[in-house]
């Protein structure tokens, strides 16, 4: 009797405890659950740490993790081979030094030159013992490098700003240049036929560019470098442009040396003495109004 | 050989920032430097969680097959170093790591990156072993005297765990058992209402 007594009263209590609990709980339930599982917050944290990695973080690894090295490595062999195949099978050109020599460059455009080849040369010296540091060793050498890439670039910046206003004009594209590409300068044969171009021929011209556009944007890329200054994605999209864009400059730049030095006898003394033989410029610059 | 990982448990880090303090403290870490840093997710809501990462010791590291000086190299338990001799302080691996890992303190000519800094796994470096140039170059050699890294060992909720592979994974798994929460088995907390 005691115990019925005493299970009425706990019934509708226990009844009311449980509809309340319900009560409290359904809200619950229709709710999107709350905190997420472990792997949803992986994903989270993967953003902030991995996500753009797959960007081009992979694509910077595995390029400067072998292709950017071969790249050099086939610049530096395969370009000088040629021009040295070059230099047996068709040789050399040389003009006569008879007559009046031709103003070519004034003092101010040679000084410059001279300023901005020294950089240059600087710059692919102190570039390439970064590429191909682990063969020297790296450390204090290579860090020191490091440094003098950066003065030489500010040089080199300065002067081939420089260069750019000063030869802007001759180095705009002609229709002759067409010509010029298409018996590359005349290059190929031994004989000395006039051959279309003005004070700059074509090959001159795409290497004006290069080392003045292209130059500007090793810069800009090689600041970014330098100073981190930008998204870590976009540091390695720079290192990338940077690098590529490098083995092109040495490129041309190997070129560059080859013809002055090598393909046309006496060709770096008009960058020294500022003027060319009569008979170079009617034949290798047949278009440029004395 | 034992292969050296480190877990972080989200389901336990608080963001006390403990271990970034002792990593900082106990290495005489370069001003500037936090070779350990805490991150959290979803800060004040529901489900916020914390995460703490130092260089994650990859295996194939990503920082080691950029390195164009070979500064960078892995121990035989997996433990990832940095020869500050050797390095350039160019940045690659920095910008080859997934996790944010290479740090750089300010060199000494005009403000250029200096030699790369970064978590040795409290292993100290490619110096002798407790000498003067290694403390002072890479910090402690807790591992040479037979301790986990600082981080892990000062962990007030033992999130961070820092250790031989199979050991820690197995502690980790049983944790996860022991939560009885499903925290990692799809659909759970969506079925059951539990977290």
């Amino acid at each position: 009797m005691n115990i019925k007594k005493k299970f009425r009263v706990i019934l509708p209590v226990g009844v009311l405890a449980l509809a309340a609990v319900a009560w409290a709980g359904s809200p619950q339930i229709l709710q999107p659950a709350g905190p997420g599982p472990s792997t949803a917050s992986f994903t989270a944290i993967n953003k902030v740490f991995t996500g753009d990695w797959q960007q081009y973080g992979q694509l910077f690894t595995s390029w400067q993790g072998g292709l950017f090295n071969r790249i050099f490595l086939l610049v530096l062999t395969i370009v000088p081979v040629v021009f040295l195949l070059h230099y047996i099978i068709i040789g050399a050109k040389s003009f006569s030094h008879a007559g009046t020599p031709i103003k070519f460059f004034g003092i101010l455009t040679r000084f410059l030159h001279w300023l901005a080849a020294l950089s240059f040369s600087l710059l692919v010296i102190t570039g390439l013992m970064v590429v191909f540091g682990k063969f020297i060793g790296g450390g204090p050498l290579v860090m020191s490098g490091r440094s003098i890439h950066l003065i030489a670039a500010i040089v080199f910046c300065l002067s081939a700003a420089g260069l750019f206003l000063i030869w802007l004009k001759d180095m705009l594209p002609m229709p002759h240049d067409i010509l010029w590409l298409l018996i590359m300068g005349g290059y190929l044969s031994k004989k000395k036929k006039p051959v279309p171009a003005g004070k700059f021929n074509a090959g001159q011209k795409v290497w004006f560019w290069l080392a003045t556009v292209g130059g500007g944007i090793m810069a800009w890329s090689g600041y970014t470098l330098y100073s981190f200054a930008a998204p870590v994605d976009q540091i390695r999209q720079m290192a990338i442009l940077h690098n590529l864009l490098a083995a092109g400059l040495i490129a041309f730049f190997i070129i560059h040396l080859y013809m002055s030095l090598f393909a046309v006898k006496g060709a770096i003394s008009s960058m020294l003495t500022g003027y060319k033989s009569r008979e170079e410029v009617a034949i290798l610059h047949s278009r440029y109004k004395i | 050989m034992a292969r050296m990982k480190f877990l972080c448990d989200v389901e336990r880090c608080i963001d006390c920032n403990g271990c970034v303090v002792a990593c900082k403290e106990g290495n005489q870490v370069p001003v500037g430097i936090n070779r350990r840093r805490v991150i959290t997710i979803g800060e004040g809501k529901p489900g916020e969680k914390s995460i703490s990462v130092a260089c994650m010791h990859c295996s194939d590291a990503p920082c080691i097959a950029v390195c164009p000086v070979d500064a960078i190299y892995q121990r035989e338990d997996g433990i990832v170093l940095v020869n500050k001799k050797t390095c350039i302080g160019c940045g690659y691996c920095f910008m080859a790591c997934p996790f944010g890992a290479p740090q750089f303190p300010s060199g000494k000519v005009f403000g250029a990156r200096g030699a790369m800094d970064k978590c040795t796994f409290c292993a100290g470096g490619p110096e002798k072993t407790f000498s003067d140039a290694e403390k002072r170059l890479y910090g402690q050699n807790r591992i040479a005297e037979g301790k986990v890294p600082l981080c892990a060992a000062m962990c007030a909720t033992k999130a961070l765990m820092a250790g031989d592979a199979n050991v820690i994974a197995d502690a980790y798994r049983k944790r996860v058992f022991a939560r009885g929460s499903g925290a990692n088995a799809w659909g759970w907390d969506r079925a059951y209402g539990k977290k």
